[in-house]
């Protein structure tokens, strides 16, 4: 029965053919980069490779490489072999990189052994056959250069490393956009130049923004001052901002002057008890501190409808600073993105909590959440210090708010409160970004932190939030494009005076009524094309009065009755829950073998001190009842519930990316229900027109003329019962390409066949090394 | 009113909402508990929780009397109550009580407190009671419980006056360990029936004809049909097609405890195959067997994609040579023609057990918050999960990706062989993924093949340091779970169908994981004197249902295997933690959205019907006028 057996192939044929045509050809057609207004070529080389697999270059791309004032592009011929799918941007292409976004040049020579980091207008002793750019958004991508002209690459190696420095902020790409704009055609002015509004988010830059603030949350005793206007007072503060109604403009202009960089306290937000968020820098006059903390005081209790006392948190004493949270990224990027996926595998749980990020979103929720307890539990106003009032209140105030207030957790309010606690209130981006170069002891990445934190309480409450984690990690890699004012300035007097003095420069006079000015990243139209756009939407999110349409029958929230000890708080004397541990950590050197006597005693030990502070019972009061997702949200906060964002720090790996999963899968599934739930609703509208007598059957398959606000539609093209080819858990960013780290020998298949190791391959991959 | 009856309770309610599940079960299952019937579900679990669920499903109204007493499952008496009983809790402090033990479970409960306290588990789940003297001045007695289910509690009570009468723990000793007392097992007791028979989810030979079996390269053996070749092993084997019975009788003797390879999977296509063995028995002066080298061979030739094989032994290769010693090893390749050896490094029994042990100091009672990455990583659980998954991982991509058949061992084929066989399934064949194929997978794979789970959990047995005990289903469930992570729409049950598993592999309620193989299964009658967990699932199928699953049966799942990917599972290690809260219950809000989409489409079909006749009856009105009716109205309002 088996006599006659089929040939069987070989081991060989398994291989993929390896493409030699494209070895021996490179395209000769004619590339060109895409340009943006204002953007001009600086240098170019022709017959680069682009490395797409760290082992194997059958894979690799052929093309130009193109350096202009605005970025790295690649433009090439090759599509990438694997179908894959991205979502356009409107900016760049797909193998561009910003120059702002650039962490790193580095030059290689192989056959010499010798590398180099290239910075501003530095020397190269030899010629290139390779570039490594390293980049702020955690991508590597590699060129070769080994087909390449020898000169034309180090010249276009020394542009680029040249360009990614620049020794102006008007240097910045940004400039140029805008400034084209203005001098361009009547229909390309309206975006450079426009009059102002027609968008949705508050910009907090004038007084009317702070004043429908105000209104919104009913901070009745709370005013909007105009003291700084031009500014006139603090060269940090924005024009305008909210005191308390009893002090006069007289006595903050005379306040101001003991304040670090004259940073009076200001108003951030009101709870709907009356207790209002206060922000400050420290007082620098030492003479006038007490009396000084005093009047703050005063006033803020005034303004407080039950006369409530105010609490004041020093945040530089408890948070860490912004060079040890800089130092923690440089730890998390190294294990996550540069390591070789397997030698960081060995170690990974430590090596992540040794990188202490997670210890310090932790640490920055756990201050919010006590703030969150002082305005909510014992209604009492809070004020936050800071030396400058410029970084760790960025993070903690608006956490705060995000947990109190949902208007900040739908994307128009989320939004304006990146705007209010942090662009006008002058959290310094262009130097915590390090978008010069200059000086590496300034950059932080507060901001990403932040986003960090909101996704912690995102991926805890997931229908609480308006906005998914794709638009967080899109938020994050605005930064890195220069051209939104949002991320490009110190404050708003830093961009003010810019702006004049670009101006000036340029010889522009503006018009009346006219004013030069950058997009905001909230104009998303800038990126993305309003389809892609729709990947922002949270399914299922649960709005605003969302639930009345369950008759108050369905809850959506429902949580496990919680006792004890839900939360832990610092806020006075030492954490219990620290000693409950500390306790618990004695026991690790008893006997653990039938020690169980001597660890029940200590299990009765621990109880002894037992007692529940007013604000851990406010915690465990809060965690017993079910959340709503239109309510106060605090996060859990034991560290086996905050784990790392893997979207944002894994997204370019392609060792960790898995094809047809991830989170990305239950999203696809619940936004076709969305959007089905959507398309009946559109139905209805129709049927329940003004004159329901003449209303004509709708079509079954519904004439929905709005736009779906759901990337994944129910009746689309695909099959409705699968998971589309190209979701992968890093949808919608791809590691293809993207994380192309040094070739390192012996990595990863060498360690992968040692024993049972993790690996993507398939057969193939396998087969390569046997 | 809303939180009232519930702040206090330890843990999550079992049959409320649980803790971590992805998709808290909350009010389905509230209502559940709740539905009298046959369907009743065994309350049993329940850890520690409040009697009343009525806050929780909001249909409930009536708060439901917090009772001293449980209320008994059928079958179930109490054999013992003592008041002024001391439960001293880890997170709630010193609570006093009543404490009732019954034939099947412990349940204590503290009437002072507002709300009630109730603390109810099967005494199954205690692996060891310790009594420990005078651990308190006021003379008491106090007792520890070290339970399977990462837990320990401890109580303290008055020594009794009467120093003749039996103290309760004394009692719960007895009924806790029932096989040591000569008691019988509580599942032959429990007399609940359900409207699903469990016992017949799973059939060999339809499975196997499911698969395609027999076909032209395999059959169905007989030779086990009284296991006669051997005792560890199901009735029915399928072996390739042109081994005799008497060439399997001799394999028998070469492979450890008579474990024969036999398939296990077959690929519909390139009729790749999982086979799984015992290891052989070379010893150290590499004894040789034609018949299982012929035997081996003709598993390869009935694939004839391929002309190798792969040999998976489960263990490290160190592990797998010392076996040598004992007459077992592991197979040369100069015996076997085209076969390739590979060693999967994974631990052996005592290891895993270790590992849990010291992952339950770590979670239990309290996490320790700074350290919390290192200590886990101590513990090394993750890395065995993650060897664990990997070689299924190979495993699968040999057989889909290389089209070429695999032979799975360890060193008895009832551990570490499971655990690959079944993973491998699970990612290969999509029918596994469904609730019904996950049962008949576990049926298959673990009960039929003989995993050991009476000696590896120790069922009614006193003996709590028996070495033979072992996490290794804990394990398996913990890769899947790991599985559903990864994939949260290709698994058709959710995750509280996996912690239900995991609680009735301790609790004793029903026989499903009772004994060691299909043999004492059949002797000692189980599926006529005691209930298939099966039987309960099956009853109320909603509950256990992931809203999200997506049909990928054709697609083959290769899961991320990197610590990257791997998490500890929480709402499993971690749910006794009251400061452990379930994530939201997405799965709740899926369900809503669905309920809201089936209100929509009733209200837009009951419009289309009322258009519809308005129309019919209007149409001779309208007859002169008949463009109006075709005019588009436009109603966004």
């Amino acid at each position: 029965m088996f006599s006659v057996k089929q040939l069987k192939p070989t081991f060989k044929s398994y291989l993929p053919q390896t493409d030699v045509k494209k070895n021996i050809n490179p395209p000769i057609k004619k590339l060109e980069a895409k340009l943006l207004p204002g953007e001009i070529v600086v240098n170019e080389v022709n017959f680069v490779r682009k490395c797409i697999a760290a082992e194997k270059s059958h894979d690799d791309l052929w093309g130009k490489l193109i350096c202009t004032n605005f970025k790295v592009s690649f433009v090439t011929h090759d599509a990438l072999t694997k179908p894959r799918f991205q979502v356009a941007h409107r900016l760049l292409g797909e193998h561009d990189i910003p120059l702002t976004c650039l962490e790193q040049v580095v030059t290689v020579n192989d056959v010499k052994g010798k590398k180099k980091v290239l910075g501003c207008n530095q020397k190269l002793k030899f010629n290139p056959s390779e570039l490594i750019l390293y980049c702020k958004d955690f991508r590597i991508v590699r060129f070769s250069f080994d087909e390449a002209g020898p000169e034309g690459a180090k010249k276009v190696c020394l542009a680029i490393a040249h360009y990614s420095h620049p020794a102006d902020p008007q240097l910045l790409f940004g400039f140029e956009y805008i400034g084209v704009r203005y001098y361009g055609s009547p229909e390309e002015r309206v975006n450079g130049a426009r009059p102002k509004g027609g968008l949705q988010t508050p910009l907090f830059d004038c007084s009317s923004d702070w004043d429908r603030e105000i209104k919104r949350t009913n901070a009745e005793e709370w005013r909007v001052c105009s003291i700084n206007q031009d500014y006139a007072v603090s060269p940090s503060l924005p024009e305008f901002f909210v005191v308390p109604a009893s002090l006069a403009d007289q006595d903050l202009k005379q306040y101001a002057v003991s304040f670090a960089d004259q940073r009076i306290p200001v108003w951030c937000w009101n709870h709907s008890n009356g207790s209002a968020l206060i922000r400050m820098a420290n007082i620098t006059d030492p003479f006038q501190l007490k009396k000084l903390d005093q009047r703050i005081c005063n006033a803020i209790v005034k303004s407080h409808p039950q006369r409530s006392e105010a609490h004041k948190f020093d945040l530089d004493k408890s948070l860490p600073s912004i060079q040890d949270i800089q130092n923690s990224l440089v730890k998390i990027r190294q294990i996550c993105v540069i390591d070789p996926f397997e030698e960081s595998e060995e170690k990974w749980l430590s090596s992540v909590e040794n990188s202490q990020w997670l210890d310090y979103v932790r640490t920055f929720l756990k201050h919010s959440c006590e703030v969150v307890y002082l305005l909510e539990g014992m209604n009492a106003s809070v004020i936050l210090q800071e030396e400058e009032d410029r970084d760790l209140n960025c993070v903690v105030s608006s956490l705060v708010q995000i947990m109190l207030d949902p208007h900040f957790r739908t994307l128009s309010g989320f939004q304006s409160l990146v705007q209010k606690e942090w662009v006008m209130a002058g959290h310094r981006f262009l130097d915590r970004c390090n978008h010069l170069k200059k000086n590496a002891k300034e950059e932080s990445p507060l901001f990403l932190l932040f986003l960090d934190c909101v996704w912690q309480l995102m991926n805890q409450y997931p229908s609480a939030f308006e906005f998914t984690e794709t638009y967080l990690a899109v938020l994050s890699d605005s930064m890195w494009i220069p051209v939104f004012s949002t991320f490009l300035f110190n404050c708003p007097k830093h961009h003010a005076d810019t702006m004049t003095g670009f101006l000036e420069d340029k010889n522009i006079t503006l018009g009346e009524g006219e004013a030069l000015c950058f997009p905001p990243v909230w104009e998303w139209s800038q990126q993305l094309f309003i389809k892609d756009q729709t990947l922002f939407n949270n399914p299922i999110y649960v709005g605003k009065g969302a639930r009345n349409v369950h008759n108050g029958t369905v809850k959506s929230f429902r949580r496990t009755k919680v006792s004890h000890k839900s939360y832990s708080s610092t806020l006075r004397g030492t954490p219990p829950a620290l000693m409950r541990n500390g306790l618990q950590g004695g026991q690790g050197t008893l006997p653990r073998r039938n020690s169980l006597a001597a660890q029940l005693k200590s299990d009765l030990f621990q109880l002894r001190d037992v007692e529940e502070s007013p604000s851990e019972r406010f915690f465990r009061d809060w965690f017993s009842g079910p959340a709503d997702p239109q309510g106060l949200l605090l996060p859990q906060l034991l560290p086996s519930h905050l784990p790392l964002w893997r979207l944002y720090f894994l997204r370019w790996v392609p060792e960790a990316c898995i094809p047809r999963g991830g989170p990305i899968t239950a999203y696809h599934k619940f936004s076709q229900l969305a959007d089905e739930i959507d398309v009946l609703q559109n139905q209805l509208r129709h049927y329940k027109g003004p004159t329901p007598a003449n209303t004509p059957l709708a079509s079954p398959t519904g004439p929905p003329s709005e736009p779906s606000r759901m990337y994944f539609k129910a009746s689309s093209l695909y099959e409705p019962s699968s998971t589309p080819e190209f979701l992968s858990s890093s949808f919608p960013f791809t590691p293809v390409g993207n994380l192309c780290r040094p070739n390192l020998h012996g990595t990863p298949i060498s360690k992968f066949l040692n024993g049972a190791k993790i690996w993507l391959s398939t057969e193939s991959l396998a087969n390569e090394t046997l | 009113m809303e939180k009232s009856g519930s702040t206090d309770s330890l843990d999550t309610k079992r049959f409320s909402s649980r803790p971590a599940s992805v998709d808290s079960l909350s009010s389905t299952s509230t209502s559940r508990s709740d539905r009298s019937g046959q369907a009743r579900p065994p309350a049993s679990m329940s850890s520690d929780s409040v009697p009343t669920s009525a806050d929780l499903s909001p249909e409930l109204k009536i708060p439901k009397e917090c009772k001293e007493e449980p209320e008994l499952l059928p079958g179930e008496a109490v054999q013992d109550l003592a008041r002024e009983v001391t439960y001293i809790c880890p997170f709630l402090g010193p609570l006093r009580g009543t404490l009732t033990v019954t034939n099947y479970r412990l349940f204590f409960s503290c009437m002072d407190r507002e709300p009630t306290f109730v603390l109810d588990l099967p005494l199954a789940v205690v692996s060891r009671v310790e009594k420990i003297g005078g651990a308190s001045s006021r003379g008491d007695v106090s007792y520890g419980l070290v339970c399977k289910d990462m837990r320990n509690l401890r109580f303290a009570h008055k020594q009794p006056e009467d120093a003749l009468k039996k103290s309760v723990f004394e009692v719960l000793m007895k009924f806790a360990f029932p096989v040591s007392n000569g008691l019988p097992i509580f599942a032959f007791e429990y007399g609940q029936v359900f409207p699903e028979n469990g016992w017949k989810v799973y059939d060999a030979l339809a499975e196997y004809k499911r698969q395609g079996i027999p076909n032209e390269s395999w059959r169905v053996s007989k030779a086990n049909d009284h296991y006669e070749l051997c005792d560890t092993y199901p009735s029915s084997l399928a072996v390739p097609v042109n081994i005799p019975d008497e060439d399997i009788r001799r394999v028998a003797a070469f492979r450890a405890k008579g474990r024969i390879p036999v398939l296990s999977w077959i690929h519909p296509e390139s009729q790749a195959t999982v086979t799984r063995c015992s290891q052989p028995m070379v010893g150290v002066n590499g004894k040789r067997s034609k018949e299982d080298e012929k035997y081996l061979q003709a598993v390869m030739d009935a694939n004839a994609q391929s002309h190798k094989l792969f040999i998976f032994d489960a263990r490290p290769s160190v592990n797998a040579a010392a076996n040598k010693t004992k007459g077992g090893g592991y197979e040369s390749e100069d015996a076997y023609q085209n076969a390739e050896l590979v060693f999967l490094d994974i631990h052996n029994i005592h290891v895993m057990r270790e590992s849990l042990r010291k992952l339950k100091e770590v979670v239990y009672p309290n996490i320790e918050e700074p350290h919390w990455l290192s200590n886990l990583e101590a513990t090394h659980w993750l890395e065995h999960i993650k060897l664990i998954l990997a070689g299924a991982l190979r495993i699968a991509d040999k057989v889909e990706s290389g089209k070429t058949s695999v032979v799975v061992h360890c060193s008895d084929g009832w551990d570490r062989t499971a655990q690959l066989t079944s993973l491998s399934m699970l990612m290969l064949d999509g029918f596994y993924r469904t609730t019904q194929g996950f049962q008949v997978l576990l049926e298959k794979e673990w009960l039929s093949f003989g995993h050991r789970f009476q000696l590896r959990i120790g069922h009614g047995d006193r003996n709590h340091t028996d070495a033979d005990r072992s996490p290794v289903f804990v394990q398996f469930i913990d890769c899947v779970w790991q599985m559903t992570r990864q994939f949260p729409a290709a698994f058709e049950f959710n995750e509280y169908f996996l912690v239900t598993i995991l609680d009735h592999l301790y609790s004793c309620l029903f026989g499903t994981f009772l004994c060691n193989s299909e043999q004492q299964r059949g002797k000692e009658e189980l599926s006529k004197r005691t209930m298939s967990l099966w039987s309960f699932i099956n009853s109320q199928l909603e509950d256990f249902s992931n809203p999200l699953y997506l049909n990928y049966s054709d697609h083959v799942l290769f899961p991320v295997v990197s610590l990257r990917h791997l998490e500890l599972w929480v709402g499993y290690y971690v749910r006794w933690n009251p400061r452990m809260r379930p994530q939201e219950p997405v799965h709740q809000r899926y369900k809503e959205l669905l309920a809201r989409r089936a209100e929509l489409q009733r209200r837009v079909e009951e419009l289309q019907r009322e258009v519809t006749n308005r129309s019919a009856s209007s149409s001779s009105e309208r007859a002169g006028s008949p463009t109006r009716s075709i005019t588009p109205v436009q109603t966004f309002v």
